[in-house]
């Protein structure tokens, strides 16, 4: 497996094995522990940034010498780009992963790849705000959309394969139950259920919720019939007449060369 | 999921069915002072030509065939299909000041004008000369454009990516995957739901009932 993979999915499996247990069968390796501090977790250094921007006349190391390595700062190296990075006006980045791509990992890849993805977000975020806050512009925000569409891709394919069993098992389109209903006003929608833990003659809200038309509104029903009809009939002119336009205008032009 | 799909959907510029669209993208800031979001300008007729018939990309040579500087070829630097306009490099432009402030009149500057497809046509590579252009399959199966006149085929221009890599020379970084593991597969169908995967993968076991809910 390449140290590359083995070294994002490994820091990945040390946060998973202090709340979950899982056997990996990948060796363990140290991760790049940033012996630099991060002085916005003190209250004493609020001026620090990322960007190198702010000197404050002090250098970082006389900064960092003055706190001390603490339990609590662990762990949120996470929120931070790696130090080379650091004052950097761009930052490389591959590219985002495809649908195609994801569609041929199972399951355990794709619950480990979410999270990989969650916290380059979560990174990349940090580096957004920090870049406001400076009134400087972000370090490659690219890399913010491709993993936004990264995850959504991923997103989609897991969906995909639940839709799939579900189709098989049970024949049943949605995930979520449904129905067709009338509301106060006439309309039709699709409305979706939801779940509660009483039953709905105990629901005092639900019960005020009026899934049902009286009589007086159907003289409004027939106008928004008509006014619908209406709109499909200009809609069906407005095109008709594009259509002519366009003929009358590149016809003869296609005719004359 | 909901919440971040309606998010991401903001953030995209929406267009009316009837917007105009001019020589600056609809993102940009000089498009949205052009057209804000009540103006309704009259109807520009655009010729319809199918997304298949279409043989002009960026970074194709082409010849002017109306217009100022009609007669001269130029390279295509950019393509508005919306219009089906395509933009020349330094060919069909009118001059204007940019960057004013005060007193001071600005950089005088030749800006392009769009051209209309129907006024420009491809060059033949073998006698440079300007030509019809046929979209054909070849034995391999690709689909290349033709030349109606020689027959010679027409290449697709090679343009650099506006990220400025070049696919061939890319070393991977240490937060990137290698093609190998990219592509590997682990998938294996089965008839577990994604949810009881990861149940069974990371040792989890659901021994509790959850309470009895009700669906409504």
């Amino acid at each position: 497996m390449a140290a590359t993979t083995a070294g994002r999915v490994l820091s990945l499996c040390r946060q998973f094995q202090k709340g979950l247990s899982i056997s990996t069968v990948l060796p363990l390796q140290p991760t790049k522990v940033l012996t630099s501090c991060k002085a916005q977790l003190s209250a004493f250094r609020p001026k620090f940034c990322l960007l190198h921007i702010n000197n404050m006349g002090t250098s970082l190391a006389q900064q960092c010498r003055a706190l001390h390595t603490s339990q609590w700062r662990r762990g949120l190296e996470a929120f931070f780009d790696e130090t080379p990075n650091w004052g950097e006006p761009t930052v490389k980045s591959g590219a985002p992963w495809t649908a195609k791509q994801l569609r041929t990992k199972s399951s355990e890849d794709l619950h480990k790849l979410w999270y990989v993805l969650l916290k380059e977000k979560n990174m990349l975020l940090t580096v957004e705000q920090e870049a406001k806050r400076q009134r400087v512009q972000m370090p490659s925000p690219e890399r913010l959309t491709k993993i936004e569409r990264s995850m959504k891709r991923l997103d989609t394919i897991v969906q995909e394969r639940e839709n799939a069993l579900r189709l098989l098992q049970t024949g049943q389109e949605r995930g979520r139950p449904g129905t067709w209903r009338k509301d106060f006003f006439g309309r039709t929608f699709w409305y979706r259920f939801k779940e509660y833990p009483i039953p709905w003659y105990l629901n005092r809200r639900y019960k005020r919720k009026r899934f049902f038309t009286l009589k007086y509104v159907d003289s409004f029903i027939r106008r928004r019939i008509e006014s619908h009809l209406h709109s499909t009939i200009l809609k069906k002119k407005a095109d008709l007449e594009n259509k002519r336009k366009l003929q009358e205008k590149f016809s003869k032009l296609s005719a004359t060369t | 999921m909901r919440l971040t799909a309606l998010l991401a959907m903001a953030a995209r510029v929406k267009v009316p069915p009837d917007y105009r669209y001019g020589t600056s993208r609809p993102w940009t800031v000089g498009a949205q002072r052009m057209n804000p979001p009540g103006k309704k300008r009259r109807k520009v007729f655009v010729e319809p030509i199918q997304p298949e018939e279409w043989s002009l990309f960026k970074g194709d040579t082409v010849e002017v065939l109306a217009g100022k500087d009609s007669g001269k070829q130029g390279k295509i630097s950019q393509v508005i299909r919306a219009r089906n306009w395509v933009i020349l490099e330094g060919l069909n432009t009118h001059y204007r000041y940019i960057g004013k402030s005060g007193e001071y009149r600005g950089t005088y500057i030749a800006s392009e004008s769009p051209l209309l497809v129907r006024e420009v046509a491809l060059i033949d590579p073998s006698d440079r000369k300007p030509t019809q252009v046929e979209w054909r399959f070849t034995e391999e199966g690709e689909r290349v454009r033709v030349s109606l006149r020689s027959g010679r085929i027409l290449p697709k221009p090679v343009v650099q990516r506006r990220d400025g890599i070049v696919p061939e020379q890319w070393k991977d970084g240490p937060k990137d995957t290698s093609p190998d593991d990219a592509l590997e597969k682990t998938y294996s169908a089965s008839l577990k739901t994604f949810e009881e995967e990861i149940a069974e993968a990371t040792g989890v076991v659901e021994t509790r009932a959850g309470r009895r809910t009700f669906w409504y």
